[in-house]
């Protein structure tokens, strides 16, 4: 069992743990981004929506990435939507990803997943942990027991891999179909646009481009694409002001805003469905969502495996996504002394009902 | 608090000696952040002390293209704008949109705090007009015979903040009306001259459509040309009325026209074209702000463009401003009212202009300051414009400052479709019909385009709003049945809205009168405005064609023009409520002589070598074309002309060795 990425096939089940991976962030934005009271926080509102969006966008270069090499994206996988909490892999037992409304608390948990860390040294990138004890996410894909040190060093194995085949097989690499390819046009924001991979170079930037973006890997704020990374914006909620373009990390020295940190929903941290009374109208709200996302990860899968053009139809189903969680948030739960209800993310409760 | 982080130009010389304009193509790489402090980097006493290359009036579209188009070029600019404005973040558009969205009547200035200092005309401030009796009881002063009840907005990015943004390119006929059908006026342009203008102006406003769907009533683009995104797409509605009108024959003149539902192109963001800039594809600029955001990078279809888009998908100034204030070499200076132009008698030219600086839009007090420069740039819009010149006391050698105040003609025209449409899904227009822009009917009668309104009955009635309350109060509608009713009735609404040509009449005017003024102390715009019979026969044809149109798809007609509405007119023998469309136009034409125009092809005054006039007003026609993308053409075409002035002068006072800027 190799920890080093040397056939085709390696490398596509690290493309397909790069797209859980980032897809797992998702959930954790979004439910703290909708928990917020509506009509207040619109700064932190913003600076959450668009790393979500960023988030988004990484999960579609992975699937680039997946689709160059022939790889098929699959987003409807048994275990794709982890099972929150879930720890992530990079070594560390201090936190897990966990869906919690927007408090100082979530922001925390937010930079410890988007923190830089380079491993000190080649020996101590990847390191053995034994008994995990939750779900856990980018594992070594051969070797479960192993953990990366971060995620930053697990798109470096990634890249490496990409390397390390082109040398031994040339262009054959690239051999998976361009059509399938989401281009520019069906993913676009205001900054960081979407790289189509069909070579080393590209796939080399794209991974640049999800490193840059997560934790400033290098050490800079800033990215190529003049994007400000992921940790360093969520650490403007923490600091209430605004990084600009040449600032120095911890050092802000844009516009201040303020912060209220009360203004968000108390929501059930981490509910699952059985947290709701079986039949009641929160149950049905929670498994309506569910089967929704469940939906929606069918039709990006359709998507990211030759119509990209689906993606212009996934824009109507996320604002009704968006709708369905934000019911649920909405409304306390009876007997729990005002916390709200929360979407539970739990698609094997959907598979389970379906088949 | 961190006012001096930017670059400026203006106590920075050097800078205006560095590298400028740049590669246009990586430059739309850029993050289009509105920079901190940007509008406090200067103040009253401190520019009046400064002497600018240009001081332009107005932070609207005109002004703001012609100040990044200059700021590129390493001037130093001065913009005034009357409105409030502070640095466009997300926080202030998101206070615009909370008051718009709190509002009970959300009109196109609702999402705006009133201002005594800067007032806007409001269309519900419209009333009859009776023979002899003006109406001055809001700040326009309506003359009459017809009540005009056209809008503009007078805050920071100006009426691109509530505009619909359609920009039709005008037809080449359009520019050559008195040749071609013996109406109108000839402009001193071609189609052809402004051409590559209007590419330019379709990249700045990020314009979405198709080339195979534009190219038609004689307009053309350059061999290769895609626009810089493609064509936004049809709404369902505007197919379910294509399977009506498609391929309907009409006779107009003698000649016979096939009609089709076409789709309009917008300047709101959508998919950007690969092939755009020889492959170098377009970046669409969405929400700006004083902090990157995550925004308005393609339209979301919210539907409440008109008053304000919620998402920036659609252009408004804002975006242009904010770059040309990154290059640090405009100093901005908001609720500043222009109140006089000031012409130095010895050298005929425009010496300064007046600003009255106000703190609290609540008190009429304020500040009196003269602004110079060595070029003035009045980029207010077509009334504004007029109503500083004539106030000012200069009413041009030519006598027309002021005249042929220019609109479309709106006529309503509203059913129920015998099936659901999808009506409300947005953005507010996509498509509607074009064939009959223009044609040799226009030597008798206007031409028009006919909008699909997706946001339904809206505009005529009020819809939903409007229903609800019907459904309540006359059907007794509640609980399970309302809420089944009401989408289903409004899901069904057709609105089609014909806009008509209206051609120059030098009676259509804005004139001042001292009778009259705010609460600054200046002069209020007076408006005389009626609608000449070319425009009512296309009226009375384009109601005949909505309700053959309506017949082919089975609609009921639920048309009704109200007597007793502000906007009702009669011709012959017929009744129609025609509104304005904020389409401000004419009043200092463009001309070929000084003794039949205002300005010249520059949009350059006359009579002051030093004054252009830009804008809507610059338009001696406007055809059936919306008329943003067009003066924003011309905009682009003037700035070059400034930079090339400026050059020319600069460089015969260095040769005179006299001192330049006598501050």
């Amino acid at each position: 069992m190799s920890t080093r990425i040397t056939t085709v096939e390696q490398l596509r089940e690290y493309l397909h743990v790069a797209m859980q991976l980032e897809h797992a962030t998702i959930p954790p934005y979004l439910t703290a981004l909708y928990s917020l009271r509506p009509g207040t926080n619109s700064d932190a509102y913003h600076i959450i929506r668009v790393v979500a969006v960023e988030e988004m966008l990484h999960l579609t270069l992975a699937t680039n990435m997946l689709n160059a090499v022939g790889g098929s994206p699959d987003l409807t996988a048994p275990g794709f939507v982890p099972s929150y909490p879930a720890f992530l892999p990079d070594g560390e037992t201090d936190f897990q990803v966990s869906l919690q409304r927007f408090s100082r608390q979530s922001v925390q948990n937010f930079l410890q997943i988007e923190r830089p860390r380079e491993a000190p040294d080649e020996q101590r990138r990847l390191f053995h942990r034994s008994a995990p004890r939750a779900q856990q996410l980018a594992v070594a894909p051969d070797e479960p027991s192993m953990r990366y040190y971060s995620i930053g060093e697990f798109y470096a194995e990634i890249g490496r891999g990409f390397r390390y085949l082109h040398q031994e097989m040339g262009d054959v690499l690239f051999s998976g179909d361009p059509a399938r390819q989401v281009t520019k046009e069906y993913f676009y924001s205001g900054g960081g646009a979407l790289i189509t991979v069909t070579d080393l170079a590209s796939a080399e930037a794209a991974i640049r481009l999800i490193s840059e973006q997560g934790e400033g890997y290098g050490g800079r704020i800033y990215g190529e694409q003049r994007e400000l990374a992921h940790y360093y914006r969520f650490e403007q909620l923490l600091l209430g002001r605004y990084y600009l373009a040449g600032d120095q990390p911890g050092q802000p020295t844009g516009p201040a805003f303020s912060v209220d940190w009360d203004s968000s929903y108390p929501i059930k941290q981490d509910a699952h469905l059985a947290d709701y009374p079986a039949g009641s109208e929160f149950s049905n709200a929670a498994i309506t969502f569910n089967r929704g996302y469940a939906d929606f990860l069918g039709l990006l899968t359709e998507a990211f495996t030759g119509r990209p053009d689906l993606l212009i139809k996934a824009v109507t189903v996320m604002f009704r996504l968006r709708d369905l969680m934000t019911q649920l948030v909405h409304n306390p739960i009876p007997g729990l002394d005002g916390v709200t209800a929360a979407p539970t993310f739990e698609m094997a409760a959907v598979a389970a009902v379906s088949s | 608090m961190t006012a001096g982080v930017m670059p400026d130009a203006l106590h920075d010389p050097p800078l205006n000696d560095r590298p400028v304009a740049g590669n246009r193509a990586d430059e739309s790489e850029d993050i289009v952040i509105f920079p901190q402090g940007a509008t406090q980097r200067t103040d009253h006493k401190k520019a009046s002390e400064t002497v600018y290359d240009v001081v332009v009036v107005g932070s609207g579209i005109s002004g703001s293209i012609i100040a990044n188009e200059l700021s590129r070029s390493g001037k130093t600019v001065l913009m005034l704008e009357a409105g409030p404005g502070e640095d466009r973040s997300l926080a202030e558009y998101e206070a615009f949109l909370t008051r718009f969205y709190a509002a009970a009547a959300k009109d196109n200035q609702c999402p705006y705090a009133p201002n005594p200092n800067a007032p806007m005309p409001l269309s519900s401030d419209a009333v009859r007009i009776w023979p002899g009796q003006p109406d001055s009881a809001t700040y326009l002063v309506r003359n009459g015979p017809m009540a005009w009840d056209s809008t503009y907005t007078r805050v920071l990015g100006g009426t691109t903040l509530h505009w619909e943004a359609k920009t039709p390119r005008m037809t080449p006929e359009d520019f050559r009306m008195r040749s071609a059908f013996g109406v109108g006026l000839d402009w001193p342009l071609t189609y052809e001259e402004i051409s590559p203008f209007y590419a330019q102006a379709e990249r700045e406003l990020g314009v979405s459509a198709d080339v195979e769907t534009q190219t038609f009533c004689g307009i053309t683009f350059e061999p290769g040309y895609v626009f810089p995104m493609r064509g936004i797409p049809h709404s369902y509605l505007d197919k379910i009325v294509a399977k009506g009108v498609d391929g309907t024959k009409v006779e107009l003149a003698g000649e016979q026209y096939e009609l089709r539902v076409r789709a309009f192109p917008q300047a709101r963001n959508g998919i950007p074209h690969p092939d755009y800039n020889g492959g170098k594809g377009f970046v669409p600029v969405g929400a700006v702000s004083t902090s990157q955001v995550e925004e308005g990078g393609r339209c979301q279809g919210n539907n409440n463009c008109v008053p304000l888009c919620p998402v920036q998908a659609k252009y408004n100034a804002g975006k242009t401003l904010a770059k040309a204030l990154q290059t640090g070499c405009v100093h901005f200076l908001a609720q500043s009212v222009a109140s006089k132009v000031i012409v130095d008698p010895a050298t005929g030219r425009v010496s300064g202009i007046e600003v009255k600086a106000y703190r609290d839009p609540a008190s009429p007090r304020h500040t009196t300051w003269t602004m110079r420069g060595h070029v003035f740039v009045l980029a207010t819009n077509a009334i504004e414009n007029p109503r500083l010149m004539l106030a000012s006391g200069l009413a041009s050698s030519s006598g027309l400052m002021g005249r042929n105040l220019m609109d479309h003609a709106y006529l309503l025209n509203w059913g129920l479709l015998p099936e659901v449409a999808g009506t409300f899904r947005g953005t507010n227009c996509t498509g509607g019909i074009s064939d009959l822009r223009t044609g040799a009917f226009r030597r008798q009668q206007a031409s028009f385009a006919a909008d699909i309104h997706n946001d339904g009955w809206a505009w005529a009635v009020g819809s939903p709003y409007s229903d609800l309350v019907h459904m309540v109060d006359q059907e007794n509608l509640f609980g399970a049945r309302l809420r089944n009713a009401l989408p289903r009735r409004i899901s069904s609404q057709l609105l089609l809205a014909f806009m008509i040509e209206v051609p120059p009449d030098a009676s259509n005017r804005v004139t001042v009168d001292p009778a009259h003024t705010d609460a600054l102390g200046n002069m209020r715009p007076v408006i005389s405005y009626t609608l000449p019979d070319y425009t009512m026969r296309g009226a009375c044809y384009a109601r005949q064609l909505a309700q053959q149109l309506f017949q082919r798809l089975g609609a009921a007609d639920y048309t009704l023009y109200d007597p007793t509405d502000s906007q009702y007119v009669m011709y012959e023998g017929q009744g129609y409520v025609i509104h304005g469309g904020n389409h401000l136009a004419g009043t200092h034409i463009m001309g070929a002589s000084p003794a039949t125009s205002v300005v010249d092809d520059r949009q350059r005054s006359w009579d002051y070598e030093n004054l252009y006039l830009v804008g809507g007003g610059s338009m001696p026609t406007i055809g059936t074309s919306n008329p943003t993308l067009t003066l924003a053409a011309l905009c682009f075409r003037s700035a070059r002309h400034i930079i090339q002035q400026l050059r020319t002068e600069t460089s015969l006072t260095l040769t005179a060795g006299a001192p330049t800027g006598a501050a």
